[in-house]
């Protein structure tokens, strides 16, 4: 079944002579477990897909479903919970809150959840763990590198352990080898940990590490491709294609 | 720990500066709140006392229906009565003198044939009543054969603090000490000799006996029911052999009481509003900059409950300690104040200022100000945010859109509010002049963030000029554009602080210049010849016109203006008439012209006209302009108002000044009752003095005073008793600044990582320090316009409204002007000191991590 699928959606912002058609009836999905990359130049609608499909914001036209259920149809309170039990966010810009350490800034969601502080910060290092931050936990976010802030947003969205991770550029933020380490723990995410995740870059060998890239352009789906892990060429094909699709 | 406290206490505990310095503004808010209503029951009842004692009267004054002397005992039946505030007991006796006892001259008169003989417990009186000793000092406890007497009398006899004064007694002469003197007696009545209730008793043989029982109680002037009731329910304990004597409404002294009162009660409403601005003003800055966090915290799963329940335990945390501090603080601010207040009020006025009236109204009312304003203060800003989509928070465009669109709306608001207050201005109604005055400070702070730009362009062609080889002027002028709001918020604080502080400044520069003017004007001719009860003219003997011409004869004496008096009536109101010379009256003396102007001395001598005052408009509706008929012993005459002005003697009394001419034609009145002389320049003083004095012997009648002394010790006098509204000024005006200088520091603490930039990209140490500096002054600067702005006008209504009350004229403040813009541009470079010192020294790396 399809983590999450998109039917006719349409964003306008403004009205009349000012309006912008940031995403025009995009129809996509994502497989459970599946890693899909949302490409395209700046403007073009990323991070409005991605809004709207975490339920931050509503659409003008069409539907999002989550597990085939239609989010439009849900309060705010049922959607906060929404994403706190099945959503995690990554987004470019670390987003920690500064005055919590990082074992604290990661068992967020589920402390929000109504899980004890003490349990929650258990699970919490179980993932920072994973993601090699074991002697980082008691930091806080100005005590830590960019990479290292932003695998901690990663272990916060999978806290809770959800089914969707939706990351915004989650790379624009850092430098290049740092930025191949998250790309690589989102795909771990999917791989290894079952979660589907939909990332949004403009960065072609970022988007090489998903399994199936959609190429947006002036709110529109122009192309799609599934990507084949095993070869290292990825990087330079997508980088192809782009550039011919952008003319 | 529940997750809202830990991620509060963490928000408190990560930015310890600035939680520190919100609290503080509670704290300041609740210290003025608290403070100022703890010591106000207690200035009031000094105020009152001495307003009470220059009238010479109390609220209750108890003595037996017989007239006779009793026993002390009864007291004790008064305890029980709630209202009741302070308690003295007095034994009083008039004590007849022989004709030339006091001068041993039986070829002179004396002018004084009687002695009021007072005696007091000196503890207890002063609680109830003032004694402003002019020289010496007030009777003791410990005294044995001390007394206490007037100017007036003290100048009769040629006494002095040190002599001794001979009165008759059961015992044969008694010899009393004086130990102090207090102002020239101006009520009709004898003159009185204070001394202990034990010497009295003992003169009078009488020992252990009072003749009255004073009492004050704590209710306001104007609660006449409660005044009923506690008079009935003292009658009720004492039975009905005591007679109640009680201060009745519609006197002088309670229009005065009244009057002080609203004052006062005004100084306890711009608490409470300064106290929650304040603290609302703080957190409004601070939540600001949350507004990120909180759009992460509602993506990650945060319910709208979940921030508001965060932003309520930040709020109480903080509003219970910082209550906690204010209510200590504020009772140690009262007390200090009291104690400081006391050495410069009592000079003037020996009146005791006991310790702050705490009462559990005040403490609760503080409590709830200080919780309750600090909670609201998260809450509301919290609530919007927990509104908006989190979308909205995590986008900072879609924010500035946000409060462009606000910004728009609150232009509106604030424009049509201050269009209201001005036409609220303009209909000339007290109430809403006054209520216009608050209405035109909300619009302001309304208007604020629309503002910021023009005044701000106009401020940074003065940075400019200052710092114009730096460069930096022109960033912190950026700063300030790009985000208006916050300059508005944090300008707003500096506004309302300034404007409370030149609003209440103007009322009592008014208020005293008003009183200063008509006494000098009134009173400042070189002599003044009054006869013993001034305003009540028709109880004087007066002098033929023979003696004003023998006055101005002296060679070295000027122009001698003399005042008569007739009575009349116009449709049954009493009308006081005093008859002038209209030529040389404003020569020697005058009157604070409230409409018209001094052109109307002219007309009065023309025909029948009339210059009144307030209270002669009040008492009988008429306008300027009209014509009213006078009662005269041969029928009715019509006489024109053409001018509305105040005198001091008369301030009170329904009173008209006619022509001299007209009053013997229509009233047959020629007797002059007050005379006002000015001399010659180059005369010789000494001389001249002797010989008016030589001829006043044969007047008795009257007092000779040296005017312009007489009116400096008055000016003393007055002085003393707004000192003490001046510590209440000053008890505002002090917290209201910190608070300033701490929203100032706060919002230059934010931009910590902006200043890391700087640095960053190059801005040198010295570069950085003054463009905090600078930002802070252009702050400072824009708030302190605006504040002035509004602070003339609020009090401009102010004193409009109370100009009901007490006849005064606005006296533009500029002194407050100059002092309230050098105070907001003063503590604008103080607040820029610590944070540009902080920020020169900022470790660039550290000011770029700083969130
Ligand atoms: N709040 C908004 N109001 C108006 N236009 C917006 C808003 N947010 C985004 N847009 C416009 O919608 C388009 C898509 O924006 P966005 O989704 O942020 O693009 P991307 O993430 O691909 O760079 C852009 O043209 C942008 O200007
Ligand atoms: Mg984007």
């Amino acid at each position: 079944m399809n983590t999450v699928k998109t039917e006719g959606l349409t964003k306008i912002y403004g009205s009349g002579n000012t309006a912008v058609t940031a995403l025009d009836s995009i129809n996509i999905h994502a497989a459970e477990g599946e890693f899909v990359a949302v490409m395209g130049p700046s403007g073009c609608g990323k991070s409005t897909l991605l809004h709207l499909l975490g339920g931050l914001d509503h659409p003008t036209r069409g539907k999002v479903l989550i597990n085939g259920q239609d989010i439009a149809e849900m309060t705010d309170d049922a959607l906060t919970e929404l994403r706190r039990r099945e959503m995690g966010f990554v987004f470019q810009f670390f987003n920690l809150l500064p005055v919590l350490s990082a074992v604290e800034n990661a068992a967020l969601p589920i402390m929000l959840d109504g899980v004890k502080p003490d349990e929650a910060k258990v699970k919490a290092t179980e993932w920072l763990t994973r993601f090699g931050l074991a002697d980082r936990l008691a930091n806080r976010p100005d005590q830590l590198s960019g990479g290292q802030q932003q695998r901690v947003a990663v272990a916060r969205a999978l806290v809770s352990e959800p089914k969707l991770v939706l990351a915004d550029e989650p790379t624009g933020n850092l430098d290049t080898r740092s930025g191949d380490e998250i790309a690589a723990l989102l795909r771990d995410v999917s791989q290894k940990y079952g979660r589907t995740v939909v990332m949004v870059s403009h960065d072609p060998r970022i988007a090489a590490y998903a399994d199936r890239i959609i190429f947006l352009k002036d709110g529109k789906v122009i192309d799609e491709t599934l990507l084949e892990q095993k070869n290292g060429k990825n990087a330079e094909m997508v980088a192809e294609r782009m550039t011919k699709l952008a003319n | 720990m529940n997750l809202n406290l830990m991620l509060a206490s963490r928000y408190l505990g990560g930015r310890k500066l600035r939680t520190f310095l919100t609290t503080l503004a509670i704290v300041f808010g609740v210290v003025i709140l608290f403070g100022m209503n703890i010591i106000l029951p207690s200035m009031m009842q000094a105020m009152e006392a001495n307003m009470k004692a220059a009238a010479g009267v109390v609220d209750f004054s108890i003595s037996s229906v017989s007239g006779d002397a009793f026993d002390p005992a009864v007291m004790s039946r008064l305890e029980g009565i709630e209202e009741i505030s302070a308690v003295a007991p007095s034994f009083t006796r008039i004590f007849n003198l022989g004709a030339d006892f006091l001068d041993n001259d039986p070829d002179s008169p004396d002018r004084i044939t009687a002695i009021q003989l007072v005696g007091m417990d000196p503890d207890a009186v002063q609680t109830l009543r003032a004694f402003p000793i002019s020289s010496g000092r007030f009777l003791q406890s410990g005294d044995t054969n001390a007394a206490v007497i007037s100017q007036s009398l003290a100048d009769a006899q040629l006494l002095t603090v040190g002599d001794t004064l001979t009165l008759p007694s059961v015992n044969g002469l008694t010899d009393l000490t004086l130990v102090g003197i207090l102002p020239p007696r101006t009520l009709p009545g004898n003159e009185e000799v204070y001394t202990t209730l034990s010497a009295a008793q003992e003169m009078s043989g009488q020992p252990g006996r009072i003749t009255s029982i004073d009492v004050n109680v704590a209710l306001d002037a104007a609660d006449q029911e409660g005044r009923d009731a506690v008079a009935a329910e003292i009658q009720s304990q004492l039975g009905s052999s005591y007679t109640i004597g009680a201060l009745s409404s519609g006197t002088d002294v309670f229009a005065v009481l009244q009057m002080s009162q609203a004052i006062l009660s005004m100084f306890g409403v711009m608490a409470l509003f300064m106290g929650g601005f304040i603290i609302h003003n703080t957190f409004r800055t601070v939540l600001m900059e949350r507004q990120h966090d909180i759009g992460m915290l509602r993506a990650v799963g945060a319910s709208r409950r979940t921030i508001l329940g965060l932003f309520i335990a930040e709020g109480l945390i903080q509003g219970v300690l910082g209550t906690i501090v204010g209510l200590a603080l504020g009772y140690l601010l009262g007390v200090g104040i009291l104690k400081a207040a006391e050495g410069p009020i009592s000079a003037f006025v020996n009146i005791r200022l006991d310790n702050p009236v705490v009462s559990p109204g005040i403490v609760l009312l503080s409590i709830v100000m200080g919780i309750g304003v600090t909670v609201v203060a998260g809450i509301l800003p919290a609530v919007r945010a927990s509104r908006i989509t989190p979308l909205e928070a995590l986008r900072p465009t879609s924010a500035q859109a946000d409060f462009e669109r606000e910004r728009g709306r609150g232009f509106w608001v604030g424009a049509l509010l201050v269009l209201a207050s001005i036409i609220m201005l303009f209909v000339g109604q007290e109430a809403m002049i006054a209520a216009g005055g608050f209405v035109f400070l909300i619009g302001l702070v309304f208007l604020a963030p629309a503002i910021v730009r023009p005044v701000t362009d106009m401020f940074s062609v003065l940075l400019g000029r200052l710092y114009a080889r730096e460069g930096t002027g022109e960033v912190a002028r950026g700063n300030m554009l790009r985000q208006p709001a916050r300059v508005a918020t944090t300008a707003s604080a500096s506004m309302i602080g300034l404007a409370v502080i030149v609003a209440v400044g103007a009322v009592l520069t008014s208020m005293t210049g008003t009183m200063t003017d008509v006494l000098r004007q009134n009173l400042g001719s070189d002599y003044l010849m009054v006869p013993p009860s001034i305003g009540l003219w028709a109880n004087n003997v007066g002098a033929s016109a023979g003696l004003a011409e023998e006055l101005s004869a002296i060679d070295g004496v000027g122009p001698v203006a003399t005042t008569r008096f007739a009575g009349s009536a116009s449709d049954g109101v009493a009308i006081s008439l005093l008859g002038i010379d209209p030529a040389i009256y404003p020569q020697v003396s005058g009157m604070a012209f409230q409409e018209g102007d001094e052109s109307a001395y002219e007309v009065l001598a023309a025909g029948r006209a009339m210059i009144v005052n307030g209270a002669f408009l009040m008492a009988t509706g008429a306008e300027l302009g009209d014509t009213l008929e006078l009662a005269t012993p041969d029928g009715v005459q019509s006489y024109r108002i053409v001018a509305v002005a105040a005198d001091m003697f008369n301030a009170k009394v329904t009173t008209a000044f006619i022509s001299q001419a007209n009053m013997a034609a229509d009233f047959g009145r020629a007797e002059d009752v007050l005379i006002q002389l000015n001399l010659e320049e180059g005369a010789e003083a000494e001389t001249v003095d002797t010989e008016i004095r030589a001829i006043m012997h044969d007047y008795p009648q009257f007092n000779t005073i040296a005017g312009r002394a007489y009116v400096e010790q008055m000016l003393g006098y007055l002085n003393a008793v707004f000192s003490a509204l001046y510590f209440l000024l000053a008890f505002l005006a002090v917290p209201s600044l910190i608070a300033m200088l701490n929203t100032l520091t706060i919002s230059v603490i934010e931009r910590t990582r902006e200043i890391g930039m700087l640095r960053a990209v190059g801005a040198t140490r010295r570069q950085v320090r003054r463009m905090v500096t600078a930002e802070a002054l252009l702050l400072a600067g824009i708030g302190t316009g605006m504040g002035l702005l509004s602070g003339l006008y609020l009090g401009y209504s102010w004193v409009v409204a109370m100009d009901a009350f007490f006849p005064m004229s606005y006296s533009f403040p500029i002194a407050g002007l100059i002092a309230g813009l050098a105070t907001g541009l003063i503590f604008g470079a103080l607040a820029g000191l610590i944070p540009a010192r902080q920020a020169a020294k900022m470790d660039v790396v550290a000011a770029l991590r700083y969130e």
